[in-house]
């Protein structure tokens, strides 16, 4: 375990280098928000409305919760790391160290997101106070719970997206799978809550990961409860079993493939 | 006491074939079309505790894919291997905590970080406490002089000083045995020089055993007591240095500066390579006619300077895999 967590501290040591391009990312985030606060503006004819469910306050700290932990994470980045790892040879050289792969790699990019995560964190709570000039009611256990879903939320994601990179072993490129991927994420449970969606896409939707890595974190922010709590958390924890297990299942396969010529 | 040993090793891989033009690149969709390659065919060696061995052969003659079923990167399709008794393909965890790896041409250290955060990070890889790794980092900083960049962060060293610490990386967990792929390549003279330095230091103040493959007959004339070669996967030479060096093409060359030239056309045992009237350099078949015979028909009293030398070793190799082909 020290082994994982010296990897973390030294992915962000590494990382404390991009400081400036974590804040210059914050603009396209900010500007995302900016947008969709104009649109929610105009949508809800007065702020104590609901449309399904949500007020006007409630329907953007969602989108600013969902928007941070999608930003923090960089998927794609990650995704086309492994991915090309795989196709260049290069994850051999991971092969004979003393540690295990898929661990190794939630490591490196948890280190890579934790400055991320902080700052994001901050500019859009800071952000969103500034469009409604108000947090949402939470007492320190609550802000607590949902500091461990975020983080659950973002092991779940860096699973699954090593899971969609090593596909790499079998298939040329896995980029148009994280496409879907990423896109079913982003409109389904990102941009708009899943109550947004036919009752019986909810009902699919709640038992897909975009109820563990996006939806559930953000709903318990703009409206929290602890019997909706533990049941994000469970789900989240299930989740991380599956996604741990599929990945090495699919390490393992995918590195008996392994046909490096030369070099 | 035999560290490595490897029996009848063999590795196919199938290689996809495309015939030219788009045409082709269709056909290979709807029929696709391989062909086996025999990249290891029944290789077989051994390699005693200690021994700084040189394996070697030319480009795609299945070098690296060796190491890389000697270091568990790869499955052999045949035969076996024992590193230190462990099955590489098995025992791939305990192996990793047996023997370090450098490949010249893959980066294996955080580019942002120093050296110094780059070794302890390898330490912590190998479950080392963090006290013994400072102990370590300290003991190879006065025995490899890495005072100058060990707190420079590794993308702004020169090539020479990556690869020095590289190979000090890999040597962190002390392991029993080293495989260095190439490292070497594109490194200046000088630089070459302090690598062989490094290398033959931890080989003997660690009695580290060194595998090495490289293209550079100075690493190979410089460190290693022992030469492997293999050329189209196949081994064709197992042989110490100086068997190689003194008996394997049993030629000397001999340069003289002559008084008066002399005519050695129809000699048997004897090329001239080169003729410029007093100037002579000719090749001795030591099995045909000895040097001494040779310099006898030169006459001495003739001879203002001579030069007796033994065929470069860069001459020998080429000959070996030009004639094993």
């Amino acid at each position: 375990m020290r082994k994982y967590l010296f990897i973390i501290k030294t992915q962000i040591m590494s990382n404390l280098q991009y400081i400036a391009n974590i804040l210059l990312g914050f603009i396209g985030y900010f500007i995302m928000l900016f947008i969709l606060f104009n649109l929610w503006d105009y949508l809800y004819s007065s702020p104590d409305e609901l449309i399904n469910g949500y007020n006007m306050n409630q329907m953007t700290w969602y989108v600013i919760v969902t928007e941070v932990l999608w930003m923090t994470l960089g998927g794609r980045k990650l995704c086309r790391k492994i991915s090309n790892d795989v196709k260049s040879g290069n994850i051999t050289y991971n092969i004979n160290k003393p540690y295990n792969y898929v661990l190794y790699c939630l490591s490196t990019h948890l280190g890579d997101v934790v400055i991320k995560g902080i700052v994001y964190t901050f500019l859009g709570m800071l952000t969103g106070f500034i469009f409604l000039g108000s947090f949402p009611k939470l007492n320190i256990i609550s802000i607590i719970i949902l500091l461990i879903t975020a983080i659950l939320a973002t092991t779940i994601s860096i699973l699954l997206i090593t899971c969609i990179g090593l596909v790499s072993f079998f298939i040329e490129d896995s980029g148009p799978l994280y496409w879907v991927y990423s896109k079913v994420i982003l409109v389904l449970g990102t941009i708009f809550p899943i109550e947004y969606f036919p009752s019986i896409l909810q009902k699919i939707l709640q038992y897909s990961p975009v109820y563990v890595v996006s939806y559930g974190p953000a709903k318990l922010f703009v409206d929290f409860s602890m019997d909706n709590a533990i049941k994000v958390i469970v789900a989240q924890l299930v989740y991380i079993i599956i996604s741990y297990v599929l990945c090495n299942l699919i390490y393992r396969k995918g590195v008996k493939r392994i046909n490096v010529n030369g070099g | 006491m035999k560290i490595i040993e490897v029996n009848n090793l063999s590795k196919t891989f199938k290689v996809k074939i495309k015939e030219k033009g788009l045409k082709g690149s269709l056909k290979s969709i709807i029929n696709p079309k391989y062909k086996i390659v025999n990249a290891v065919n029944n290789v077989s060696f051994s390699v005693d505790k200690g021994e700084i061995i040189a394996f070697i052969g030319p480009n795609g003659a299945g070098k690296s894919t060796t190491i890389k079923m000697m270091t568990s990167i790869l499955y052999p399709d045949e035969g076996n291997i024992k590193i230190l008794g462990l099955d590489p393909a098995k025992d791939r965890k305990k192996l990793a905590y047996e023997i370090g790896t450098v490949f010249g041409q893959k980066e294996q250290l955080w580019t942002h970080l120093t050296p110094y955060d780059n070794f302890k990070f390898f330490g912590a890889i190998y479950d080392i406490p963090e006290k013994a790794v400072e102990k370590k980092i300290e003991e190879f900083r006065v025995l490899f002089e890495l005072d100058k960049f060990i707190n420079t962060p590794v993308r702004n060293l020169s090539l020479g000083q990556r690869i020095i610490c590289e190979i000090v990386a890999s040597l962190i967990h002390e392991p029993k045995i080293l495989f260095l792929d190439e490292p070497t390549i594109g490194l200046d003279p000088v630089v070459k020089e302090n690598i062989r330095t490094l290398i033959k230091r931890m080989n003997k103040e660690y009695k580290t055993t060194i595998f090495l493959t490289s293209h550079d007959v100075g690493d190979i004339e410089k460190l290693c007591k022992r030469v492997i070669i293999i050329n189209n996967g196949q081994l064709v030479l197992d042989d110490t240095m100086e068997n190689l060096k003194y008996h394997y093409l049993n030629q000397k060359i001999v340069e003289a500066k002559m008084k008066e030239k002399v005519n050695l056309d129809d000699e048997v045992g004897i090329t001239i390579l080169k003729d410029k009237g007093y100037n002579l350099k000719i090749e001795v078949d030591t099995t045909k006619r000895s040097v001494a015979d040779a310099i006898r028909l030169l006459n001495p009293d003739n001879i203002i300077d001579i030069n007796i030398s033994n065929v470069p070793l860069e001459n020998i190799i080429s000959d070996i895999y030009r004639n094993k082909e």
